[in-house]
């Protein structure tokens, strides 16, 4: 048990459906259980709707379950997200610190990295200019690259394996693929058996905001397609 | 406060002025220019129309208006920083609290230029720098204090409902007069007069106008009144803001 960083008892999450006092609410988690040891990489499938995204923010910390309980290690859990906090009319270097801010890191890890940020980025001497006037591979590309700045020790990925133009997809692939096999424990949320496959060790799948089952990537992915689909709730 | 807050509340701050400063032609010079049209509109209606007050009136304006722009600017603009932050708050894990507090210190350091020039406009009317001056800070503090309480309570509930946008500006409408800042309010009679100082914004204008019009120091009780008051609001605002933020990621969008 002492290697489990994250574990999931029967959580449920509930969304308020509309702006109204006594509005129905609705129940994105049901009924997830699921456990995350140090090192593992966890995918998770399941259709549209079935609550994916909503579990990765729940392991985010960022939304708290409704119902059930969820034990967890001190350790930092992170979802990757670009661009978070990015203001139009900053330069890209104040973007990178305020955005970096935001996910975490003290101010000066985060100025201690500019300049790899401002390398990886590509940006050049559009680093100092306002990112209002960024196309969207640029921002891209600078969302990415301070991104990739934090690193927590459970690093939460929903689908995004890469971006920006072809050169810039292979790079940033390759920066994330090294990140997910240099040890860090990964949770990743996506729809093709093949990136499940390349990513993972483990795979949970999530009906319906439940979890019908954790086990090995092939076993899992392999009851899934067996199973009946019924139309995503 | 942990020190990552405090880095990421200036630097927001430092950031959102900026941005605020590159959005329009003339920039920073809108944070005396915004303000002293406010003053003269005010200036036209009681001194001019109405014949308010007495010689002392304009330099009474001034500060009344001054101090409570602060306010209401704080309030009003922090007052609405968690919902239209609602998209920042589903995205990353972050004390919410920060969005009110970075509104209500860009409004702190806009507050600071205006009163370096209100400074200078009082010291040519002849109001000269004085000892009492010595007890503003005091005053300024107690001020921020109560203007953070009050923005942190209108943006925990705003998210919940959005309704309250509309009234906000009319609320600080009939506070703004019933805080003397625009007249004084010697005309309260006098039972009404203990409810009125319970108003912290009544007691620092009042302390403000003592100190820098007439080198008066401040009453000592009725400051550590509103202190208190202040405190209390601010505590609640906090308290109400943490007790909520499991809640404003679960709003629909």
């Amino acid at each position: 048990m002492s290697d489990t960083l994250i574990a999931l008892h029967n959580v449920g999450v509930a969304f308020n459906a509309r702006l109204r006092l006594g509005a129905p609410r609705f129940w994105a988690l049901e009924d997830v259980s699921l456990t995350l040891r140090r090192g593992q990489r966890l995918g998770v499938i399941g259709r549209n709707g079935a609550g994916k995204s909503t579990l990765l923010r729940t392991l985010a910390g960022i939304l708290a379950p409704d119902r059930g309980r969820i034990e967890r290690a001190p350790v930092a859990c992170q979802l990757l997200s670009l661009s978070v906090g990015f203001l139009p009319h900053l330069s890209g270097r104040d973007n990178a610190v305020l955005s970096g801010l935001m996910l975490g890191l003290r101010r000066r890890e985060i100025v201690r990295r500019l300049p790899a940020i401002r390398e990886f980025s590509e940006l050049g001497d559009f680093f100092e200019q306002p990112i209002s006037s960024y196309s969207t591979g640029m921002l891209m590309r600078l969302g990415f690259s301070v991104a990739m700045q934090v690193e927590p020790e459970i690093l939460l990925i929903d689908e995004v394996l890469a971006v920006g133009d072809a050169d810039f997809q292979e790079k940033s692939g390759a920066a994330l693929r090294a990140r997910i096999h240099g040890g860090t424990t990964v949770v990743f949320v996506s729809h093709g058996d093949a990136q499940i496959r390349q990513v993972c060790d483990t795979a949970v799948w999530i009906e319906h905001g439940r979890s019908v089952m954790q086990g090995g990537v092939d076993e899992v992915l392999r009851a899934y397609h067996a199973a009946p689909h019924p139309a995503a709730g | 406060m942990a020190p990552h807050f405090l880095e990421l509340l200036l630097f927001a701050t430092y950031a959102e002025l900026r941005a605020e400063r590159a959005r329009s032609y003339l920039g920073l010079l809108w944070w005396l220019i915004e303000p002293a049209m406010n003053m003269a509109v005010y200036y036209l209606v009681f001194a001019r129309i109405l014949h308010a007050g007495g010689d002392d009136y304009v330099a009474f304006l001034l500060v009344g208006l001054t101090l409570w722009q602060w306010f209401k600017s704080s309030v009003s603009h922090g007052g609405h920083a968690i919902w239209i932050q609602l998209g920042l708050v589903r995205q990353v894990k972050l004390p919410v609290r920060l969005f009110p507090a970075v509104q209500v210190l860009a409004d702190t350091v806009k507050f600071l230029y205006i009163l370096g020039v209100l400074f200078g406009i009082l010291w040519l009317m002849g109001y000269a720098p004085n000892p009492a001056y010595l007890a503003l800070p005091v005053v300024l503090l107690i001020e921020l204090v109560f203007a953070a309480g009050a923005a942190y309570l209108v943006a925990a509930t705003v998210p919940f409902v959005p309704d309250l946008r509309f009234v906000i500006e009319q609320v600080l409408q009939v506070l703004m007069f019933l805080s003397g800042v625009v007249f004084a309010l010697d005309v309260v009679p006098e039972p009404l007069r203990r409810w009125f100082a319970l108003n912290p914004i009544v007691v620092l204008i009042d302390a403000g106008r003592g100190i820098l019009l007439h080198a008066r120091w401040p009453d000592a009780s009725a400051l550590l009144r509103a202190g208190a008051i202040s405190l209390a609001l601010y505590a609640l605002g906090v308290w109400l803001i943490a007790r909520l933020t499991p809640r404003y990621v679960k709003l629909p969008t």
